[in-house]
């Protein structure tokens, strides 16, 4: 079974009208599933505390940090890479981000008590939040203290990445640590945020082979990044046998995103989903621990993580939208919303350099085969 | 970016008189494949790895004898640099003169070595990401204020430029590519070219004509 972790406090990580990490998005997916008549059993932990970040920040940060947040802070905060158009000082944002943690937390310690072997944290997936700065959109890092738990009872973590954007924070803190392998899927940082991601970091010292970059082709589609997963994730976890594996489910691949380039339909989504619940099943005895991330198309991003949610509880949903949930969030949201649980096809028009990106993506794949296969023996 | 930011100080030097065999040995303990060759404290030579395995290769006409001296493959005069140079200025005389390295000299002394490795590292610095940013890449008349005006744009947004790299293009037109500080690029982008400016990636922006 999938355990569901909620808790309304996320929503004090609101940085502000406008900004496109908006904690809508979660309300409109359990708005939903309470219109479909699906009923989630949710857990509701509370925040992480101050010595808990800690663990995994330098101290001096966090203690800035909860000072900023609570407009206690005299210095200059562009050093902590707060007070930025991306990370805006928001009253109360250390509290909701302590919030989010403690939920992703409580759900690593939900499987390390043998509770569940599945858990959905509605929220969380602060990837590139580092140790010592904030950095788009993420203070806290979650997704590190989530790992780190594990880490800490001698678990070996697979972390997988399909938010858009690399996962830089979670790369760095884990660079040289052999009991976490990170692999990321992401549009290539030639073009993106933040712009690292590259095949050749590949960790340091008794880390090194375990820190996996996909950097995919803009406007890359389902198919090929399907095959992508096939040729890297699959292999990465049969050589590693983790015991555990984190999935950063960020939906910003979405072609409608509108902050990034690649062209995933709520169909790839579906199956992408499912690939990983196989991979968790088949490699890391079921043990899977799901964040939400990145996905800023408010049109999308609810569609896609109600399918996540439901590829998991292996519940086919059908068809249209209920009428009271669209007519509801039209309303709130002043937008028209899509009246179907899946994108309608064909979702955009044909990208003339389709064949070009699959071969692109496909050399991806076999140069970093080659650069991991000396160490993966 | 000057040579002292990206020279190697100290370097590791022989003499006239060091044998051929000696100098490989040194090369090869120390990982390097230059050695300048002092007189004195006077810069009068240079050797390298290739002038080493030339001057000794059973296919030259005919081959040097390990036992002898450096002073009789050297090459010399000496092409070097200066601490203060600009780095692009050493690049053009490595490139001009199809060499690898040159010594740096200040006040006839000998204080640093530059070689092509270390012009790179100047690249990796100059285009790398060091920070986690975007990429933004635009298309500029090349004339005076304009850089100026798409930089008071970022600064309203509150946005920071990490870094900036420009080159020239044909028809008085200048690339700019900008690292910036930030996940929405796209708005960034919109409102840069509804401000006049050619915006080539992110693509397909939608700007008000």
């Amino acid at each position: 079974m999938c355990k569901v972790i909620y808790n309304n406090k996320y929503n004090l990580y609101n940085l502000g009208p406008g900004h496109p990490f908006d904690p809508v998005r979660v309300e409109m997916v359990l708005d939903l599933f309470k219109e479909l008549g699906i009923s989630i059993d949710i857990t509701t932990p509370g925040p992480a505390t101050v010595e808990e970040i800690s663990e995994i920040h330098d101290s001096e940060y966090v203690k800035a940090i909860e000072a900023i947040s609570a407009g206690k802070y005299s210095d200059d905060p562009e050093k902590y890479g707060l007070g930025t158009a991306d990370n805006p000082i928001v009253k109360g944002m250390a509290e909701g981000a302590r919030y989010q943690c403690g939920g992703t937390l409580s759900g690593a310690k939900l499987i390390l008590r043998d509770k569940t072997k599945k858990v959905l944290q509605l929220g969380g997936g602060f990837h590139h939040a580092h140790k010592n700065f904030a950095s788009g959109f993420c203070i806290y890092n979650d997704l590190a203290l989530a790992i780190n738990e594990f880490t800490k009872a001698g678990l070996h973590v697979a972390y997988i990445d399909i938010d858009v954007h690399h996962g830089d924070g979670v790369q760095e803190i884990f660079y040289s640590d052999d009991k976490v392998m990170t692999i990321s899927l992401h549009e290539s940082g030639e073009y993106l945020f933040p712009g690292t991601g590259w095949m050749h970091e590949l960790g340091k010292g008794t880390g090194r082979s375990l820190k996996v970059n996909v950097p995919l082709e803009p406007f890359t589609e389902g198919e090929s990044y399907l095959e992508v997963i096939d040729g890297i994730v699959e292999p990465a976890l049969k050589w590693f046998k983790p015991d555990i594996m984190i999935l950063q489910a960020g939906a910003d691949a979405h072609f409608s995103d509108p902050l990034a380039d690649l062209n995933l339909t709520t169909y790839d989504f579906e199956k992408i989903f499912r690939k990983m619940i196989n991979l968790a099943n088949n490699n890391c005895n079921g043990k899977m621990l799901i964040t939400l991330g990145g996905g800023y198309s408010i049109n999308a991003t609810p569609r896609i993580w109600t399918l996540l949610y439901s590829t998991l509880i292996n519940k086919e949903i059908h068809g249209k939208l209920p009428q009271n949930w669209i007519l509801k969030w039209e309303k709130k949201l002043n937008k028209k919303l899509p009246g179907f649980l899946h994108d309608v096809l064909p979702a955009f028009d044909k990208i003339p350099r389709k064949n070009e990106i699959e071969n692109h993506n496909r050399d991806t794949v076999r140069r970093l085969n080659d650069l991991v296969s000396p160490h993966w023996l | 970016m000057v040579i002292s930011d990206v020279m190697h100080s100290d370097p590791v030097t022989i003499s006239p008189g060091t044998k051929l065999k000696d100098a490989y040995k040194l090369m090869q303990e120390k990982n390097i494949r230059h050695l300048p060759v002092l007189k004195n404290e006077k810069l009068i030579g240079i050797v390298t790895d290739r002038d080493l395995r030339l001057a000794t290769s059973k296919l030259a006409q005919k081959p040097f004898d390990p036992e002898e001296t450096v002073e009789n493959i050297m090459s010399h005069p000496v092409s070097t640099t200066h601490p203060s140079d600009p780095v692009e200025i050493a690049t053009q005389l490595m490139r001009e003169l199809k060499i690898g390295c040159l010594p740096v000299l200040e006040e006839s002394k000998l204080v640093g070595i530059v070689t092509n490795a270390d012009l790179l590292d100047a690249l990796l610095l100059l285009t790398g990401v060091h920070q986690p940013t975007g990429r933004l890449d635009v298309r500029l008349p090349d004339r005076s204020g304009e850089l100026a005006r798409l930089a008071k744009l970022l600064a309203d947004k509150k946005v920071n430029i990490h870094s900036i790299l420009t080159y020239p293009e044909k028809d008085k037109k200048v690339r700019l590519v900008l690292r910036l500080g930030t996940m929405e690029i796209r708005n960034i982008a919109e409102a840069i070219c509804n401000s006049g400016f050619e915006v080539i990636w992110p693509p397909h922006i939608a700007c008000v004509k």
